[in-house]
């Protein structure tokens, strides 16, 4: 037992799993960091995957292309953040209050369209829905450790890891993301430097919607092609644990959204033993808590407080 | 000087006179809307929004049997309200009454099933280790954030996923396998609990039971706690100025910690009641919506304990009411959760704010114009 458990973690295909589960998290995780670095707390990734699974199915099922599959997912996304805008920036709501709201209405409101659209419950697959095809790379096909790592993933699991190099590029060697970084560390100081705080927290918040949408294309247009009632299950939440984690930076981030793309890896291998499937569901989520746990350590001084 | 004095006497206007209007005008704006939205959702149903709500009303109000039903969905909404509320408002970020709720719940559905006690001292029993259990829950995300300086509202909310697959684990990989004996089929949840633990109704008849008038006693001694206490007003404080409390001397971390156990105790008082007055067993996952429903009263209510007892009932009466909506006009019961949810967007927007701006600008313009 413990062997075949110790044997399945390490497995090649395992790793293969975990670059292919990374990247849905790492799309909303980089565009979120963004939004994270301009100083305002959003919890709204869930709503905002949620709705772009929904209409990437839509998109996909209407037009028969995944591509316009994902600019329905990424309008979507971008009209969530738009609503969160107003709210927040425009109308001074709390953002805390606003994102449950958003969360907690999207998981309806998917469910209501698919009923009304599709007129199913439950789940809606259809042959009509096409979805990314996975890229054959020749050259890797002759190197046995490295074809099943990193060959036959769709186009959007290298765009993944791509977006963390010019996620990092564009946020600490670039002048806009030094003015979202400055932005979020003292407004009133780059306000006074003459950047338009307004401004770059809008188009910061609008790089979120964009990208966490595309994490919504990702899970339903890759494989499955199917959308179902609340699918996206808490990975929203995962987005926002990697940015609160790595403070931002789209390098730690990378790191982090690993981390968690192979405790869901785990939880599909694992899956196939004999172990109870609520203990191995659990993994992921125990994982973000040991991750937060383990970056704390260094904060921990053997007495309570709370840091002001 | 003249034209301080005129500055001025516009401010006070504004604070004696406008906040009524202001409150007014929120929840009127809320409510107008709310209604547009909601005949406009049923009405791509295909159904007539007016006979909707004559339905509504009519499974809520038109029989004694439906209005205990009403108080039956009141209880938990007030308690998970009041859970959130106290910690709302002491500042602490408690997304995880969802999971104190389901472990309150599973400890009061198991101590129902298999102890024996006599009936009143076992419903006591139940409730208070529901309580307790869910209180413990709470103490993780406490200790994370005060020792560690982990943001608790990243911590309870994984807690939620976490301990609705260790309820589901619990009841059917633990209990469901030395049950078979019991003749126990339905793995979902756990067995049903004794005569002696089900919590008795306050109106024969109807499922209103005991709940309502408990969470009715607790969100009172939570009003008078805030309102007439001085743990109550150091609480306060903590939540709406942190550097200033430190620097006055309050505890900050005794308070801190204290919110969360009572948040705890409150949800998992709430899944305790629930578990032994409505469903007499353990439904795994029954507690979906129970915490982000408590969150949206506290803020719809401002975080004021009494108004999180009215706000809960209008919640009961479209919880309950979008029920009989769906059964009789096939009108889908979500409709009404999506209207709850946008009804927390309106009134989550700062009109006073608004109403500041545009004075703001119309004192400006005088300005200009050289009237002041």
């Amino acid at each position: 037992m413990f062997e075949s458990i110790l044997r399945l973690s390490f497995a090649v295909s395992t790793f293969a799993a975990t670059i292919r589960l990374s990247s849905p998290i790492l799309f909303g995780a980089i565009g979120g960091s963004f939004n994270d670095r301009s100083g305002m707390l959003n919890i709204a990734y869930e709503a905002v995957m949620l709705y772009s699974c929904f209409f990437s199915v839509l998109g996909s099922y209407l037009t028969g292309s995944p591509w316009m599959g994902m600019l329905f997912g990424v309008a979507s996304g971008f009209i969530i953040s738009v609503i969160f805008g107003l709210m927040v920036y425009t109308y001074n709501a709390n953002n805390m209050i606003v994102g449950i709201a958003l969360n907690s209405s999207a998981w309806g409101i998917t469910t209501l369209l698919m009923v009304l659209i599709f007129g199913v419950r439950g789940s809606f697959f259809s042959d009509r829905i096409v979805s990314f095809k996975p890229i054959n790379i020749p050259f890797l096909q002759n190197i046995p450790f490295l074809n099943t790592l990193l060959n036959n993933n769709v186009i959007l699991t290298y765009l993944a890891y791509v977006l963390v190099i010019a996620g990092y590029i564009v946020m600490y060697k670039t002048p806009f993301g030094l003015r979202i970084r400055g932005v979020g560390q003292n407004p009133a100081a780059a306000y006074t430097a003459g950047i338009d705080v307004k401004k770059y927290r809008w188009v910061s918040l609008i790089l979120m919607g964009i990208f966490t949408s595309i994490s919504g294309t990702y899970l339903t247009l890759t494989g499955i092609s199917m959308f179902s009632e609340n699918m996206t299950a808490g990975k929203g939440f995962l987005c926002m644990c990697a940015i609160s984690i790595a403070k931002g930076n789209p390098l730690k981030i990378l790191l982090v959204c690993l981390l968690f793309g192979y405790s869901q890896a785990l939880v599909l291998v694992l899956g196939t033993l004999s172990i109870p499937t609520q203990i191995v569901s659990m993994i992921p989520y125990v994982a973000v808590i040991l991750v937060l746990f383990v970056n704390g350590l260094k904060s921990f001084k053997g007495t309570a407080d709370i840091e002001v | 000087m003249k034209r301080s004095k005129q500055l001025f006497k516009l401010n006070d206007k504004f604070k004696l006179n406008d906040r009524v209007y202001i409150s007014l005008f929120k929840y009127g704006v809320s409510i107008v809307l709310f209604i547009l939205l909601g005949s406009l959702l049923i009405m791509s149903q295909g159904v007539d929004p007016i006979s909707a709500t004559r339905v509504l009303f009519e499974g809520t109000f038109g029989s004694k049997r439906a209005f205990g039903n009403v108080l039956r969905w009141t209880a938990p909404c007030i308690l998970t309200g009041a859970a959130a509320s106290v910690a709302f408002k002491a500042g602490v970020m408690n997304l995880g009454i969802e999971g104190q709720v389901l472990l309150g719940g599973f400890v009061a559905g198991v101590l129902g099933a298999f102890l024996e006690l006599p009936p009143a001292l076992h419903i006591l029993v139940c409730v208070i280790a529901g309580g307790i259990a869910g209180m413990l829950y709470a103490v993780i995300p406490a200790v994370l954030r005060l020792f560690f300086n982990i943001n608790e509202f990243i911590t309870t909310m994984m807690l939620n996923y976490v301990a609705n697959f260790l309820t589901q684990y619990l009841t059917q990989q633990v209990l469901a396998g030395g049950l078979e004996v019991w003749g126990y089929v339905n793995m979902q949840a756990t067995p049903t609990i004794q005569k002696s633990a089900v919590l008795p109704t306050i109106i024969p008849g109807t499922s209103a039971t005991l709940a309502f008038p408990v969470a009715l006693l607790i969100a009172f001694a939570i009003a008078f706690l805030y309102k007439r206490t001085i743990q109550g007003y150091e609480l306060k404080q903590v939540g709406e100025n942190l550097r200033f409390s430190k620097t006055g001397g309050v505890r900050v971390v005794r308070s801190f910690m204290t919110i969360f156990l009572l948040s705890g105790l409150i949800a998992g008082i709430a899944g305790g009641i629930e578990v032994i007055g409505t469903y007499k067993k353990f439904n795994t996952g029954f507690a979906a919506f129970y915490g982000y429903d408590g969150i949206s009263i506290a803020r719809i209510a401002e975080l004021d304990s009494i108004a999180v007892i009215i706000v809960s009932f209008i919640w009961a009466v479209l919880k309950a009411g979008s029920m009989q909506v769906e059964r009789v006009l096939q009108v889908n019961r979500l409709t009404v959760t999506i209207l709850q949810y946008i009804f927390v967007l309106f009134v989550a927007i700062d009109y006073a704010g608004i109403y500041n701006r545009y004075q703001d600008r119309k004192i400006k313009k005088r300005i200009r114009e050289g009237e002041l």
